[in-house]
């Protein structure tokens, strides 16, 4: 049986025997080539599931809307990380959640209507190939994860350049910015009921589109994944201006790596660096 | 009598324009198409499909000051922001032009947007016609053709000599001098056919499934970001915000868009669009109902930008087909 057969059996199984009232997958976009998410209610809907290497959207993000429903979520292993960063914020119920984890054979870049042969950059250095949390697993685990470490090549790159480039090239990315927020809605970590941005009193951003307050816009909230990002990609993904937001996001997430051996989502109980504190960490002020 | 440009007539053409006027044409910039100021005649795109941002932000800025207020020797000064650059936008497509004269309709019905009639006084719209149709276009379904000149002032058509030259308004004719023209035998291609979409009677449909549990189910997969709203060229919601420095006010207007979580916020607290699906369903309603009875055309130009560009793919074609499909309200239920 192929990862789709598996996911509409049990998709229907868990329906009909009413554990979930709705499964959060994947269906076959309008353009006939690439995916799109599917919310399935009813048993016979279950076989327009599928699942194959253009699903590319992280679905996790959907589980705050259904917070205290019962839910069934195709995950892949990147995704599932973020099931637990929500467990871990107590954003969601663990018994409110059932995990379909899918083990992930890499995903190619898909966008409208255009598939591409190569897997997407993130999965060529993917260390998780079977999800970090599930409660069925569709697929065969591979033996063995395989032991790369960590490299953020692309941002081992840009530490190189000096501070004046990578303003440079911060700016000219950030001018091209509309503030479309699609990087805050698609993104499982964005989901402050009030966002600062949208904040008028204080007032933290203006609302011009404009270089000054495209760079506030988006420093902060890469501050506010610092520690939190689960490096799904999603953020870059869905930019309507190719903005590689993923970049800032991940230097922090390597930040946090290095300063406090925590990546967000690997599991869903060591607390976060930034809702602890212990006597002995250095502040990085005066020392 | 047909009249032709050759190419490179043309590009002396838009080089000279560029040192006396601003230049606005598509350009490639991070894999994208842009319209963009444009400095030399190179970095103009004369073959893509669409450009990844329609050109409204020529007219309708993302983000413009609307005037300052100024107190002086005890009296206040409102000084109004005008706009004085005289701007070419070149390489629209028919369905961008078709889009900027929808916005018209809210902007110049009186009292005219002031800021917004001196964009369009001011700019002139040379079009080039779509030779291929891309799979997300429906223009033909919505009113406008790959090779319409209707809104523009000149519209351009390739051929292997050149350009067939359409020039459409006194406007088009004083930008363009006769002596670059040439009279020519060759026929304009025929134009590309997108794939129909059934939007014939969409309004009626809309009106009466306002309820429909349809919209629901679409809503379950929107992100609500403002993608559609801000790659859309008919779209024109704005919010307006005063900046104060040292004493001197300045209000500013700048995109926003039906989406956005506070939208409809009012005084006291009281949202009626809280809701996501409320707010995704209000994209439709405006589209598909309420600016057709404001303004008689269907807010939608079958450009296919939203389509290309939703994350989730919420399909507009999909979305009047099946509005189409759903009964009178008496059925649906």
């Amino acid at each position: 049986m192929n990862s789709t057969e598996q996911i509409c059996n049990k998709a229907k199984e868990l329906l009909e025997s009413k554990a979930v009232e709705c499964v959060i997958g994947y269906e076959r976009a309008t353009d006939g080539l690439t995916a799109r998410p599917l919310f399935v209610y009813e048993p016979a809907e279950a076989d327009k599931l599928i699942f194959d290497q253009t699903c590319t959207h992280n679905l996790v993000r959907y589980l705050l809307d259904r917070r205290d429903k019962a839910t069934a979520i195709v995950v892949k292993p990147c995704d599932s990380r973020a099931i637990n960063l929500l467990l871990n914020e107590n954003q969601i119920q663990r018994d409110k959640v059932f995990v379909i984890g899918v083990v992930c054979p890499g995903i190619v870049g898909a966008s409208w209507n255009q598939t591409s042969e190569k897997l997407q950059d993130a999965c060529q250095s993917c260390q998780q190939h079977t999800p970090v949390i599930y409660d069925f697993l569709v697929g065969e685990p591979p033996t063995s994860e395989p032991a790369i470490p960590e490299t953020y090549p692309d941002i081992a790159e840009m530490e190189t350049k000096s501070i004046t480039e990578r303003r440079a090239f911060w700016a000219e990315h950030f001018s091209r910015c509309i503030r479309c927020y699609a990087c805050r809605q698609v993104c499982p970590g964005c989901y402050c009921s009030e966002c600062f941005v949208e904040r008028l009193d204080p007032l933290w951003v203006g609302i011009r589109i404009a270089p000054g307050e495209n760079e506030m816009w988006n420093t902060i909230r890469a501050f506010h994944l610092a520690g939190r990002c689960i490096s799904c990609y999603q953020c870059e993904r869905v930019c309507p201006v190719n903005i590689p937001l993923s970049l800032l996001n991940r230097k922090l997430e390597k930040e946090v790596l290095e300063l406090f051996n925590f990546q967000a989502g690997i599991d869903a109980e060591t607390p976060p660096p930034f809702s602890t504190f212990e006597k002995e960490e250095k502040l990085g002020v005066g020392e | 009598m047909t009249q032709l440009i050759s190419k490179k007539d043309l590009l002396a053409w838009l080089g000279g324009l560029l040192k006396e006027r601003l230049l606005v044409a598509p350009t490639r910039v991070e894999d994208l198409i842009l319209f963009r100021k444009v400095d030399q005649v190179e970095e103009i795109v004369l073959d893509f499909d669409n450009t990844a941002l329609s050109p409204k932000e020529w007219f309708f800025p993302t983000t413009e000051t609307l005037f300052f207020v100024e107190r002086k020797d005890g009296q206040v000064e409102l000084t109004p922001a005008t706009v004085e650059q005289e701007v070419v936008v070149f390489g629209l497509r028919p369905c961008d032009a078709s889009g900027i004269a929808m916005m018209d309709s809210p902007f110049l019905a009186e009292p005219a947007d002031t800021l917004y009639q001196q964009h369009r006084e001011k700019t002139t719209l040379v079009g080039l016609s779509c030779l291929t149709a891309c799979p997300e276009c429906f223009c033909t379904s919505m009113g406008s053709a790959p090779n319409d000149p209707t809104h523009l002032d000149v519209l351009l058509t390739e051929v292997e000599e050149g350009y067939i030259v359409q020039i459409v308004t006194e406007k088009g004719k004083a930008l363009l001098p006769d002596e670059l023209l040439s009279t020519t035998e060759v026929s304009p291609p025929s134009p590309p056919s997108p794939s129909p979409v059934p939007s014939e009677g969409i309004v009626n449909k809309m009106r009466q499934n306002f309820d429909a549990p349809y919209w629901s189910r679409v809503a379950d997969r929107c992100i609500h970001c403002n993608i559609c709203a801000y790659v859309c060229p008919t779209c024109y919601c704005f919010d307006v915000r005063d900046y104060t420095d040292k004493g001197k006010i300045e209000r500013v207007r700048s995109w926003e868009s039906c989406q956005s979580p506070g939208f409809t916020r009012i005084a006291g607290g009281y949202d009626p669009r809280s809701t996501k699906g409320a707010r995704m369903r209000q994209r439709f309603y405006h589209k598909l109902l309420y600016f057709p009875e404001g303004f008689g055309a269907l807010h939608c130009v079958g450009c296919g930008r939203c389509v290309r560009s939703c994350p989730v793919n919420i399909d507009i074609r999909e979305i009047i087909q099946d509005v189409q499909k759903l009964g009178a309200p008496s059925e649906a239920r």
